[in-house]
């Protein structure tokens, strides 16, 4: 396809679009930046992972978007059927019905579903989760560290100022083992959600 | 004169923006709000247009200089407000907007380059006649060069962030032993609010007032300054209470200083509105660095003149000349801010996002409040914590304080904690009133 083979050779960028869920399971494929679309499907076509939807133009570089790894389906609508509108970030590319192509290979998104069931450790306040000092440190916890109160946690980012969340409260055993960190670095997180998973020490 | 605007793209958010979109409406121009997810549903939005930039996170929005001058492109407007904080001092934002046919509307990127670059700027003013505090010569390049540089000029000392501005990405060190993480710190702080990790580092002064002056200036050549506004009132070097005139300084200074700053500011080839700020350490006012762009506090030099700078920055982007000369900006009254955030004075200032369940502003004679916020609003985690500015303006200093007092008691805000009852405590103390404070403590707070 001629857009396909053109956002090869003009782009320098390739990005997967965010896939999010509809109301009537079709899954939507969204644009990842604002800029101008062209649109390289109809409806009817198949798409799987890594299809290239269309391409992107932002400030007059042009950019393929490619389907992300856990879309597959036929399309059911697509956003462009006249020339190049403007998109936001987030608006529509293409609807797919992920029913009408249960094509062999295609990826199901396993959850991982992790137990909060046991002793867990929360976020006293939501905000942005880092687990290091610094980009280039070891983080504060790993599987099996020992917690005391006052053990450093993490750093927690809330409007744009680092705090330093430390081990205690109530409900919580004096000593503790870290079985697991159950968010990763950079991860918004919000008040009340688990941290880690503990066992008593 | 040259024309005006159709369409302005308001590439920031919250109060700013609605400040921005304020101007936009008195000049009959379409504001173009570009928004994060986080502010999609923020009332200041409603029935206007609006461009998705990317998700909350500021780093795929706000700051991710692409998606703004596209989204201004593809929104057809053919200029950009960048607000403060955020990208509004990076030179590749205006750079890129000349380059895809937009009009930045604040100073050309060379200026703003050349202020960002401490050593130049510092240069610069000195031979315009300002004089300075001693510190690094530009970007810190390791903990080493920290470590030298602290040494030479002597402990405390204080690193801040190269891009940053409204006191993040600062930290003192007081002796040799805490320059790492000082350093550390301060650059962790700038990667996450201004997207870059530069820091330099200054002679800390203490017991010093933090003052600086309002600059206006055209392309053609004119610069004037709107007075000089008292900053010393400060949190972690962030500001609580601003107002002009300083009740510290001489009128003899005050006019030499605001004079000089106005012609040094003419000197770099600024453009638009700026900030000079100083720093007032015995009886001399001493230059730290030049804002290029509109601050939080620019409201407290409208009030006192009278003046709109919005909409006169919006006038100047356009081409067109300086619609006033020095002697026609009257500096009258005396004004005060106060800055109302989400934050939790009686817990250590803790940031409280959440949903505001009441909110009553006060109103009355020489009272405005600036704010996004109104009933409803949630308050996301993502980016800074302040909800509103009173600003009063009364016959003389202790008049505005009766009248902020006044504001502050009537102002009805539940939901979220706020700063209110820290302002009304520190207006009502003995230090506040006498003057007798400076940068190291907050007069009649703990």
């Amino acid at each position: 396809m001629r857009v396909h083979e053109k956002s090869v050779i003009a782009t320098a960028r390739t990005i997967n679009a965010a896939p999010s869920a509809a109301a009537d399971a079709a899954i939507v494929l969204a644009s990842p930046l604002p800029g101008l679309f062209r649109i390289a499907l109809k409806v009817g076509d198949v798409v799987r992972p890594g299809t290239v939807l269309g391409e992107l133009e932002v400030l007059g570089q042009l950019i393929a978007v490619v389907a992300p790894p856990t879309a597959s389906g036929a399309v059911t609508a697509i956003c462009g059927a006249h020339a190049r509108p403007a998109v936001d970030h987030g608006a529509m590319l293409v609807t797919l019905d992920p029913h009408a192509s249960a094509a062999p290979g295609a990826v199901t998104a396993a959850a991982a579903t992790t137990s909060t069931t046991g002793l867990v450790f929360r976020a006293p306040t939501s905000g942005r989760f880092y687990g290091r000092p610094g980009p280039d440190k070891p983080a504060f916890l790993t599987a099996g560290a020992e917690l005391v109160p006052g053990t450093t946690v993490c750093l927690l980012e809330v409007m744009k100022t680092f705090h330093r969340v430390t081990y205690g409260g109530t409900g919580l055993p004096e000593r503790a083992r870290v079985r697991d960190v159950l968010v990763a670095d950079g991860d918004d997180v919000n008040a009340g959600d688990a941290l880690l998973a503990l066992d008593p020490a | 004169m040259p024309p005006l605007f159709h369409r302005i793209l308001i590439a920031n958010r919250g109060e700013v923006a609605v400040r921005v979109a304020r101007a936009c409406d008195a000049l009959g121009i379409t504001p173009v709000f570009a928004l994060s997810e986080a502010d999609r549903a923020a009332p200041y939005t409603r029935d206007r247009e609006v461009v998705v930039l990317g998700p909350a996170r500021a780093a795929q929005s706000y700051l991710d200089v692409e998606r703004v001058v596209q989204a201004a492109v593809q929104a057809r407007c053919s200029a950009l407000h960048p607000g403060w904080g955020f990208l509004s001092e990076n030179p590749l934002l205006a750079t890129l907007c000349a380059q895809h046919g937009v009009t930045f509307i604040g100073p050309p990127p060379h200026v703003t380059t050349l202020m960002g670059s401490k050593t130049r700027a510092k240069a610069a003013m000195r031979a315009a006649g300002m004089q300075l505090i001693p510190g690094s010569d530009g970007v810190l390049t390791s903990v080493e060069h920290a470590k030298a540089v602290a040494a030479d000029v002597g402990f405390p000392v204080l690193f801040k962030a190269e891009n940053g501005g409204g006191g993040r990405g600062m930290r003192i060190a007081r002796s040799a032993g805490e320059v790492e993480t000082a350093y550390g710190e301060a650059q962790a702080e700038a990667r996450a609010a201004f997207g870059g990790d530069r820091v330099f580092l200054e002679k800390l002064v203490e017991a010093g007032r933090h003052v600086e002056i309002q600059i206006l200036a055209d392309r053609y050549g004119h610069a004037v300054h709107l007075g000089e506004r008292d900053c010393t009132v400060q949190r972690n070097h962030q500001k609580l209470i601003e107002e002009s005139p300083s009740p510290a300084i001489s009128n003899d200074v005050r006019a030499a200083t605001c004079a000089a700053a106005a012609r040094a500011a003419a000197a770099v080839g600024y453009v638009g509105a700026g900030t000079m700020e100083l720093l007032l350490d015995g009886d001399v006012l001493r230059f730290m660095e030049m804002n290029c762009r509109l601050q939080v506090e620019h409201t407290v030099s409208e009030e006192r003149t009278g003046k709109d700078l919005v909409t006169a920055q919006i006038e100047i982007a356009a081409g067109r000349p300086l619609a006033w000369t020095q002697d026609t900006i009257p500096l009258t009254g005396h004004v005060i801010e106060c800055r109302i955030n989400a934050e939790d004075p009686a817990n250590g200032f803790a940031p409280a996002p959440g949903t505001i369940t009441t909110w009553r502003p006060p109103v009355g004679d020489g009272i405005r409040v600036d704010t996004h916020v109104e009933a409803g609003y949630v308050v996301p985690p993502f980016y800074d914590s302040l909800l509103a500015k009173i600003i009063v303006t009364g016959r003389d200093r202790d008049d505005a304080i009766a009248r902020m007092l006044a504001a502050l008691a009537a102002f009805e805000v539940t939901g979220v904690p706020t700063t209110i009852p820290m302002h009304a405590q520190i207006l009502a103390s003995d230090a506040f009133r006498t003057g007798a404070y400076d940068t190291r403590a907050i007069p009649g707070w703990p």
